[in-house]
This record gives C-alpha cells, structure tokens and sequence, in this order.
C-alpha cells in the first residue's frame, strides 16, 4: 500500500473521449437547467418555501435510511453466499438479484396486495387464527418496499468482489485465531470499502429518483411533487427536477471525496477464495437469505401468480378472453432481450474509458464525468426522456439519423443506468494489480495487447456484474421505453403498464411472471456463469 | 450440472408458451366485432398513414385501431402512454411531432395542449356527430367516450341503502375515517375542476376541507381505491365507474366491492368524457378526421360501452344495460370548456386542502 505514485498524463485521445461521453451524459442536466431559463421559474425562491422543504427533507431521509439498509443487507447477502459454505448457495446467488427486474410500480402494488390488511398473507394466516393489523403505507411502506427492490445494488458488485479478494490476509487472520465474523469485519470489510460506498451510492440516488413505489405507499416525497406539478405548474416541476439534481450531485461528490480519503487501492486476486465454515451460524443466515427471499421475490409474485393463474384458468373454463395473443408476448419478450443485453453491454463499454482516466491518472476531468454519469441517475426516467427527445429535435442531423430509431432508445437507456455500471467498472479498474502492467510494460508488451490479455481478464468479472445490473434495470424501464422507442415498439414492461393501468390485472401478471421468469435466466447466463468462470 | 438442465428447460418452455399467435391481413379476435360481418379480408392500403399518440390502453383501444387500419386500408402507428406524459412529449416536439391524432383519457392534458396553440380545428362533420357539451366551442377536441364518477365501497361492510344520496353526505360523523379520494389523479382533479365550477370555488373548496378534518384516506388513482375496497382495506371511495367492472371480472367473489351511484343531479355521479384531437402540424388531417368519424361510428361506439364499459356519445347508440343510467347533470349541464384554466387552481387547492398527507 506503501507505493510511489507516479502521476503520468493521460493520453489525450483518451480524455478527448471522455470529454464527449460527459456531454452526452449530461444531455438531461443541460435540459433540466435550460428549461428552467425559458420557463423563468425560481428554484432559489421556491427552496425556501415549506412546500419544498418537507418533501425534499422527506426524499433525503427516505434516501438515507434506504440506502444504509439495503448496504447491510446487501453485504451480508453477498458474503454469506460468495464466501460461506451455507446450504443451497448456488440457487439463491440466482434469485437475490431478482428483486431488480420489478418495475416499482407493479411491485409495490402487488407487495400491498400480499401483505395489506384483506390481503392474500391475511386470509393465509386468517385461516390459521392469526390476525395481523400491518398495513404497508407511509415512510414504513415506501422504505421497507424500496429496500428489498433496492437490496441488489449492493448485493450483485459486492459478491462479485467478495469473490477476487486475496486469500492471504484472510487466511492469516483466520491462523491467528480470529473467527469468521471477526475476519469480516477486520480484513473484509475494508478492501470492499468502495465498492460498497458506490452501491449504497445507486440505492440513495434510486430512491430519491423513483416515483412508482412513494406514489403507492403514499409517502410524499419530492418526485410526488414533481409528478403532480408537471402538467398544471411546468416552471415549479422543473425547479423541482433541477433542486433534486442538485442535492444528487452533492451526495455523489461527497461519496467521491468520503472514498477517495478512506479507501486505499484494492488489488485483485484470481484464484478460489476463502470458503468459511458457519458452524452454530448456519440456520440463522440461512433463515436471513430465505426471509429477504420471500418478501423482495415472494411476497410480489404471489400476488402477480395469482392474477395469472386466474388469468389462465379463466381462459380455459370458456371466461372472456384475454386481451392479448401469444404473437404479442413473443414480440414484447424478444425486444425486451434484445434491447437490454444491447444496452447492457454499450452501458459498460461507454463507462470504462470514464473508469480507465478516474483509477489510472486520477485526473480531474475524469472525476468530473465520473460525477455527471452518476449523478444522473437520480433523474427520473420522464424528465431523461422528455430531455432525450428535446436535445435530438434541436439537432438536425441527429434527427434525420437517430429520430425513431432503437439506437436513440438505447443511448437514452445509457444515459439513464450508466451510472450502474460506472462504481462497478470504475473499482474493477482499479483492481488490476499495477505490477502485472510494469510487468507487462519490462517485457515489451504493447498497450493494446497489454489492455486484453492483463487488465480484461481481470476485469471480467466486475464488467458481468455490471452488465447484469444495467440488463436487469432496462428490462423493467417505462417512462423512456414508452415515449423514446421507435412507433409500435413494446416491450413486456410496457404492456405490464398498458393492461395494469386499466386494471386488466390477468393480463399484466402473466407478463410480469414472464418478465421475471426472463430475468432468472438471464442472471444465470450473463452473471452467474461469468463471475464464476472468467 | 442439475441446474443447468433445469434451465434450458426453463427457457424452451418459455419460448414454446410465447410462440404461435400473430396475423396480419386479416382481422380475428376482438377487432373482429367491430368490423361489419362478413367481411375476412382487410381492404388494400389507400396510402395514407395516421399516427397515434394514445394515452387510453393499447388493451382497451387497439381493436378499434385495428379494425380502422383494416377496413380503410389506413396505416396505423401508435405510441402508448400515460395521457399527461405524453402532452409533455407533444409539447416538447412542438410542430416536428410524429402525431397527427392525440387520445387523452381526460379533458385534462388536452386542455394544456390547446392553452399552449398546438392543436388543429376539427371539420364540422366530425364535431357534428356528437352533443355540442361533449367537444370544445372552439373546436379543437372532441369526446369519444364518457366515464362516470361513482362510489366504490365493500360490500361486506356496507349495503347500499346505507350510502348517501349526495357527496356532500360525506363529511358527515358516520362517514369518519371512511372514505378514500384519488386525489392526485387526473380525473379527480377533472371532476374536482367541474365541482369548482357548478357548486361554485368556495363550496368546493370547504367540502374537500371538511372530507379532510372526517379523515378522508388519499390514495394515488381509481385502480388502487378499487383494489384495497375489495380487500376491506377501506370502506369506500370516490372513483371512476370502470375499474370495478375489470376487477370484478378478474378477481371474482374474492373482490367484495360495488359500484354505487349517487342521487341523479349529485355532482358525485358526473360524466367524465374521453378526448380526441388532432395536432396543428399534421399533414395527414384527413386521414385523422377519417379515424375520429370511426371512433363515433354505431360500431366502434357499441364496442366501448359492451367492452370496456364506458358510455357512448354518439347520437343513437345505448348505453350497455349493466351500466347506471344517466341523468340530466350528465348528459347536459357541464361546459366542459370553461375547465381549460381550471384545472391549476383546482390542482392548487387540493394540494392545500393537505389530503396528499393522510
């Protein structure tokens, strides 16, 4: 840890790319601040009435207290199933990420419609003689719902790190006689430091961003406002847009800072990790996986199950029939695929010269992307989109080129979830030990050669994580899938929302256990299979 | 090894159920019973192309497109959405939109496209196929369809000779902690906007205060009302008259929640009406006349009050026999013009009011 840095100067082909993937990135902050100009609204003005004030410290608190559960869980999630030998591993590292493909909106109603009073969990335990008053509502709804669709987060970069750190300290710690969850705490949890900061980072901004699970819950936070405001008082929703913005970027710079203090440079290890014993511990981990299990991943598709099954059952007792074919699914399911492994793994690439310039010349323009990419996850889907279409409408050839095309819609996706794949990519780079590239660097080896045969490899699994992440996000995204995709475009969240909204619940449960169903295999695929074999 | 199998499995299962399905140039399922009998084959393109941006649900709406598209030869493109978010977009395209028609399933963000100069006048023929209440003076919308506001409420807990005649019966003593309002929803704030409007601001204003010190319950929109009456979790609620219908249709006798209907001139049982309009900048403007003649055509009309239970505005054609009949506050008294500058203030006032907080 003790090493000289040598402060070399980027390349300038690298930073000249990086300057245009920061203006790109910042397309909805330009929007944002543009049309509070046109619309002369008062940000400054309206700051210090109550009737921003409280929705803001609402918003902030939720945030916080999200953000540091889903850390806790997350982490113990990842090492119980990276690192410890508790029964059923391999399937749960498949499931935990799933809570993700939830689009909030049907999620949060489908979690109320098992766990409310009259709900599904009640008549249950009804049948038993047991009553249960809960009612998932308020800051206790919104917070609780958000932290078990959140939870992946931090679980998906943790696990993939928790499984490339270096045996020899571990192994150390564990002859001098400390015990697993000593182990944990002493050498563990500083080399995933920051990984972890960046994930409870995604949580924090998620949640200050989502409008789908606080409508529900009715907890009225600042995007509430914004989305009541947005037909009937534009210059107030904008100002609004551009204060949550705001307190975004001063949450991401202080975790930059708070990270950059804290964490030293974590290199990485390949080979097999420590495998720990639980012991006496065994059942209560196992009890923990299975509890968040069944409310992040059962509790909903109980509820969605049901209206398929009735959905199924009604079609073939002769009940009216279903408002969608077969024909339709299919054609939603494959560009729903299509979409977001393309969008997935652009997401990745466009990122990693963002991470390259950040770890490996610490330069400031690199900070400065590396803040707008994240930053610009706590603007919600509408304004990226309503952004998205204003900049290309002002631009000719980006019209004639991009105007109803699926690249436009990919690039908005980006846009909206490169800030998943930035933390995680970002840390994977700055794994790669320095001395392979020295190594590399004495033995002639070239730049090029040097980037695919040392740093990729090393590299892979944190990009896989981070792949996954942006797939699983785009999968259930609406806003922007509704308003930039080419004419006659759907994908299974789309049509999830177009029979959910006029209560064709049958219809939307079938899709949204597909949607699910989609998203297991994929994590199997694209997640799984590489963390544990590149 | 296990699960890999497990998996492969999983995913041709997956693409079996997904396949099959899927015609084209001839018309089947719902679409087919709006097309006149007989007819199988689609006509051939007439070269002309209308595009859609619908806020009302590809579930509900796209068999009318469908039979449209067939039976002129027309080329259909639509964009579905939510119908607020999509004026926003219209508004942010401004004359380069890709829109000729906008389906909005409130007056609401019509409204805001006309107060920003976006929107063509409709030939007289099309406007002339409904009452003069049912579409704007300056022509620039036209109702297709109209939803009514009613009560929902659980059955396990009420009867309807319990339920009041009026909404203002609501703040009363025995109504305490009761009573649920979509507050935030558009056509809340429609209905609000036609209260202000009839009872005049003041009562309006004072009647939503009072449902707040009863302990009125807010909720985000029609369907959740709907659901958590079903569930028991509320007693009742203010909400639009459809939802139960779908509801009940998919829930059965687990769902325990009717629709009931208020005293004949109480504004509780108001029409809301579903609006179509076409963009100043189209350029296929006969094409989009040609699609609202067929949404107000006898076919296209039947279809909505027998499928999707809404009524019909269309001179000649009859409500569905299971929906409430309407009365002459409904079908005769409400301008829904004057609403256009309404909707903020009535916005403002509900914010006020701090429902959004119970």
């Amino acid at each position: 840890m003790s090493q000289i840095e040598i402060r070399r100067s980027s390349p300038i082909t690298l930073r000249v790319i990086v300057y245009g993937l920061a203006f790109l990135f910042s397309f909805p902050g330009l929007y944002l601040i543009w049309r509070n100009f046109t619309e002369e609204s008062d940000p400054v003005g309206l700051i210090k009435t109550q009737r921003v004030l409280a929705p803001l410290w609402r918003t902030f608190s939720l945030a916080l207290t999200v953000s540091l559960t889903a850390a806790c869980i997350g982490t113990m999630l990842a090492w119980f199933t990276s690192r410890t030998d508790m029964w059923g591993n391999r399937l749960w590292r498949i499931l935990l990420p799933i809570p993700l493909v939830f689009p909030t909106f049907i999620g949060a109603a489908a979690f109320i419609r098992t766990m409310n009073p009259g709900g599904l969990m009640n008549r249950m335990l009804d049948g038993f003689g047991i009553e249960t008053v809960i009612e998932m509502r308020g800051f206790f709804g919104a917070w609780l719902v958000l932290t078990l669709f959140c939870y992946p987060y931090v679980y998906l970069p943790v696990a993939a790190r928790l499984r490339q750190l270096p045996q020899s300290l571990e192994e150390n710690a564990r002859v001098l006689g400390q015990s697993a969850f000593q182990t944990f705490g002493r050498v563990v949890l500083p080399q995933i430091g920051s990984i972890l900061a960046a994930g409870s980072l995604l949580v924090f901004l998620y949640t200050i961003s989502d409008f789908g699970a606080v409508q529900l819950m009715r907890y009225d936070t600042l995007t509430r406002s914004i989305y009541t405001n947005r037909l009937i008082n534009q210059p107030t929703a904008l100002a609004l847009s551009l204060l949550l913005l705001l307190l975004a970027a001063v949450i991401v710079l202080s975790e930059r800072f708070f990270s950059r203090v804290t964490f030293t440079s974590e290199e990485t290890f390949t080979g097999d990790p420590v495998i720990y014993p639980l012991g006496k511990w065994r059942i209560p981990a196992l009890i923990t996986v299975v509890i968040t299990l069944l409310l992040s991943v059962g509790a909903p598709m109980l509820a969605l199950g049901d209206w398929a099954a009735d959905g199924i059952s009604r079609t073939t007792r002769g009940g009216s029939p279903l408002t969608i074919d077969r024909g339709q699914v299919l054609e939603s399911t494959w560009n729903t695929l299509s979409v977001s492994v393309v969008a997935g793994i652009v997401a990745v690439l466009a990122v990693l010269p963002i991470a390259f310039l950040v770890s490996r010349y610490r330069s400031r323009s690199g900070t400065f992307a590396h803040a707008v990419v994240i930053a610009t996850f706590a603007v919600p889907g509408l304004l990226i989109a309503l952004a998205m279409r204003f900049w290309i409408l002002r631009t000719d050839w980006a019209f004639d080129l991009l105007d109803n095309t699926k690249a436009l819609l990919v690039f908005s996706y980006i846009v909206r979830f490169g800030s998943l794949a930035m933390g995680i990519v970002l840390v994977a780079v700055a794994a790669v030990p320095k001395k392979l590239h020295d190594v590399g660097q004495t033995l002639g080896t070239k730049r090029t050669p040097r980037f695919f045969r040392i740093d990729l490899p090393l590299m892979a699994p944190g990009m896989g994580a981070a792949a996954g992440l942006v797939i699983l996000s785009t999968m259930k995204e609406l806003p922007i899938t509704l308003l930039i995709s080419p004419l006659g475009f759907s994908t299974l969240a789309t049509r999830i929302f177009s029979s959910f909204e006029d209560a064709f619940v049958a219809e939307a449960g079938i899709m949204a256990v597909i949607l699910v169903l989609l998203s297991f295999v994929l994590t199997w695929f694209l997640v799984i299979r590489k963390a544990d074999h590149l | 090894m296990r699960l890999r199998i497990f998996f492969s499995t999983l995913l041709t299962a997956l693409l079996i159920v997904s396949c099959g399905g899927g015609n084209s140039g001839t018309i089947d399922g719902r679409a087919a019973e709006i097309y006149p009998p007989g007819a199988e084959k689609c006509a051939d393109s007439n070269g002309r192309t209308v595009t859609i941006y619908s806020g009302r649900t590809e579930n509900l709406i796209n068999p009318v497109l469908e039979a449209f598209a067939c039976e002129t030869g027309t080329n259909v493109q639509v964009r579905w959405g939510a119908s607020t978010d999509l004026a926003l977009l219209i508004n942010e395209e401004g004359d380069k939109t890709l829109a000729d028609v906008f389906l909005s399933r409130s007056p609401g963000p019509v409204g805001y496209l006309e107060s920003k100069g976006l929107l063509g006048t409709i030939g007289s023929e099309t406007l002339g196929l409904v009452e003069e209440q049912n579409r704007s003076a300056s022509g620039k919308w036209i109702g297709f369809s109209g939803r009514k506001r009613v009560m929902v409420y659980n059955t396990d807990e009420y009867s309807p000779e319990d339920l009041p005649d009026s909404v203002f019966d609501l703040t009363g003593e025995e109504y305490r902690d009761k009573v649920a309002l979509p507050a935030t929803n558009g056509s809340f704030i429609d209905w609000f906007t036609v209260f202000m409007d009839v009872h005049g601001k003041d009562v309006a204003t004072k009647w939503l205060e009072d449902m707040v010190a009863n302990g009125a319950k807010y909720y985000p929109n029609n369907r959740s009302i709907v659901e958590a009456a079903g569930r028991g979790e509320i007693s009742m609620g203010l909400v639009n008259h459809y939802y139960n219908y779908q509801i009940k249709a998919s829930e059965g006798a687990s769902h325990k929640a009717e629709n009931y209907d208020f005293d004949n001139d109480d504004i509780g049982s108001l029409l809301v009406i579903t609006a179509a309009t076409i963009l100043d900048s189209s350029e296929n403007v006969e094409a989009s006349e040609d699609l609202l003649q067929y949404l107000l055509s006898a076919p296209v009309q039947q279809y909505f009050t027998d499928r999707t239970f809404e009524y019909p505005l269309a001179a000649g054609v009859q409500a569905n026999e299971t929906l409430p009949q309407l009365t002459a506050l409904e079908i005769g008294s409400v301008d829904f013009d004057k609403l256009g500058g309404g909707f903020e203030e009535a916005s403002r006032i509900i914010e006020a009011s701090g429902i959004l907080n119970r």
